[in-house]
């Protein structure tokens, strides 16, 4: 176990290696990808400062849930983005995951492993840029209790966005061509998770809540951030909730994964 | 003795748009440890389809497969630990790293101890002369000097089988000897059993004890090259260049069938049947009746029988044609 977890650090090392060999073109890359969240916040700020408030939330605060819905996109996408449809569907019909199934790890640990993206830290760090940014402009007393809320929420919601992920590598398994199902849940649910979650009709909010907890794990231990109680029936005492909720959305992408890999070895190209 | 790869009824569909087609059609074999086998068959003959169940990566649709032990789609990582792949149009390397570092990936891959790794290693790079490109990226390298080093990277942990899909393909010459030369090696002094998947007859004829045609998913032929042109009644020719231009050879009942096919100026070619006569008995047939300047002896043409295979114009005795 602990020898196949040192097994995965040195691919992701090389892989890092491999990227930082041209530095220019990686600066550029991870300045890019933090540039356009930075970009997306500053259009938020804007548009707020006109309208006053959404659902009550003044734009430092909902600036403080779309750093945090960034900053977990941007930790998923730099372990995941190969299970992105397009990138896996390449995989596959290259041929690369024959080869990869013929090494002795798990096929899932050498694609996370191996094509480790750190352009995508460029967005995790533009997240948490946003989470301080808002956070001094909200007020908020960042105590021990409150970075370990903040922490929750992005790894919990990574872990979804994740999970999220595998799904589509099963399913693009199944189809080779890939789908853009996954996308609209990896990038339409960091925007639909960057305002807080009264605003939506019921359906959404079931949906983001209960079905791709994404919502649960950002905007629950956002309240608890800012101080806010929250809605009736989604309160701040339920962050405890947003790991468990995580976990086992990510274990439900897991065994999708398992399917997917089962199903391609089973059909072949 | 179980041998190293058993292979019983194995049967692959694939369901395609135009309904299922049936890849493997029941292939039966046995390769022991330490054979060198060639793998030819024409294109969507079923060949990569049970390279690839044989190393995991497929699952048979019927059958069964054992590789050293090991039911392949069972036990793949554990498989994967014994076996080596290399196919010669995808790099197993990592591309835009020093060659070495690959080398470093696969003992940590392989769990290899240091001292083991650090042995075998040198012991490649001295074969197959990869000191000078170690610290080079593998984007670099040219054709000839990757797949020296994808052969390095795939026998490094000593696999007992290596599975090997068109390892010359696009070489030169020079290249291509390397290669061969490396195979053979690999397989007299590490006793590797290999799997030779290739169009190229000539790595089949340099390198293989024994050689399995497949067509339309079923073992058409499978024994040595030898056998081969028996089993197909292939021919030698003896071209001889006969002192007086004019001189007719009149063959007779001792000549067992041997023909003259061709006269000019001075040469006459002699086609002869392997079970007929032998070389040295034709010779001194034709050395009896004239005086010869120079003779020569042309082997049958692997690649013409192969041709006929594959064009289902003959099959050995015992085979079945294809439906």
């Amino acid at each position: 176990m602990v020898e196949d977890l040192l097994v995965y650090l040195r691919l992701a090392a090389a892989a890092v290696r491999a990227n930082a060999r041209r530095p220019a073109f990686l600066a550029a890359r991870t300045l890019a990808s933090g540039s356009i969240a930075a970009v997306e916040v500053a259009g938020m700020v804007l548009l707020l400062d006109r309208f006053g408030t959404v659902g009550g939330w003044r734009a430092a605060e909902v600036v403080l849930l779309a750093g945090l819905a960034f900053a977990s996109q941007g930790l998923a996408l730099t372990l995941g983005t190969r299970l992105e449809a397009d990138n896996l569907s390449l995989l596959v019909r290259k041929g690369t995951f024959d080869q990869v199934l013929t090494r002795p790890v798990s096929p899932l640990g050498w694609i996370v492993s191996s094509y480790v993206d750190t352009r995508y830290l460029g967005r995790l760090l533009a997240g948490v840029g946003a989470v301080v940014w808002a956070g001094a402009r909200a007020g908020v007393e960042w105590t021990p209790g409150r970075v370990g809320l903040a922490a929750l929420a992005v790894t919990s919601a990574a872990a979804i966005v994740f999970g999220v992920l595998l799904l589509s590598a099963a399913f693009t398994f199944v189809t080779v061509q890939g789908s853009e199902a996954g996308n609209v849940l990896v990038y339409g649910g960091a925007y639909l998770t960057s305002y807080p979650m009264q605003i939506y009709g019921s359906a959404l909010r079931l949906l983001f809540v209960w079905v791709v907890p994404l919502g649960l794990a950002i905007y629950v231990p956002a309240l608890g951030v800012l101080g806010r109680h929250g809605p009736p029936g989604l309160p701040a005492s339920l962050a405890w909730l947003t790991a468990p909720a995580a976990a086992a959305f990510l274990a439900a992408g897991g065994l999708a994964w398992r399917g997917g890999v089962r199903h391609y070895v089973g059909a072949g190209s | 003795m179980p041998a190293m790869i058993e292979v019983e009824g194995l049967r692959r569909r694939y369901r395609t748009r135009r309904g299922p087609v049936e890849a493997v059609a029941g292939i039966d074999l046995r390769v022991e440890a330490g054979e060198f086998v060639g793998y030819a068959g024409p294109n969507g003959a079923g060949k990569s389809t049970t390279v690839k169940i044989m190393s995991g990566i497929l699952l048979p649709s019927a059958g069964r497969v054992v590789v050293d032990g090991l039911v392949p789609y069972q036990e793949r990582k554990r498989l994967a630990r014994r076996i080596g792949v290399v196919f010669g149009q995808r790099s197993q390397l990592w591309w835009d790293l020093p060659l070495s570092d690959s080398f470093d990936l696969v003992r940590y891959l392989y769990r290899m101890p240091a001292a083991t790794w650090r042995r075998r290693l040198d012991e490649l790079a001295g074969l197959l002369d990869l000191g000078p490109l170690l610290p080079q990226p593998v984007r670099t390298l040219s054709l000839g000097q990757r797949m020296r080093a994808e052969l390095a990277a795939a026998v490094l942990p000593a696999p007992r089988v290596l599975f090997l899909d068109e390892p010359t393909i696009g070489l030169d010459i020079e290249a291509k000897a390397a290669v061969r030369g490396f195979l053979r090696h690999l397989n007299a002094a590490d006793r590797t059993t290999i799997i030779l998947t290739t169009h190229d007859l000539d790595d089949i004829t340099e390198l293989c004890d024994r050689l399995i045609i497949i067509d339309h998913g079923q073992i058409v032929y499978d024994g040595t090259i030898d056998e081969l042109h028996t089993a197909y009644g292939s021919t030698r020719m003896l071209v001889v260049d006969l002192a007086d231009p004019a001189a007719t050879l009149t063959t007779g009942p001792d000549w067992a069938g041997a023909q003259v096919v061709r006269a000019e100026g001075h040469r006459r070619w002699i086609r002869f049947a392997r079970e007929g006569i032998s070389a040295a008995q034709l010779v001194a047939l034709v050395l009896a009746d004239h005086q010869v300047l120079d003779l020569s002896i042309v082997e049958p043409d692997i690649e013409d029988v192969i041709r006929r295979i594959y064009r289902g114009e003959t099959r050995p005795p015992g085979t079945v044609p294809p439906p």
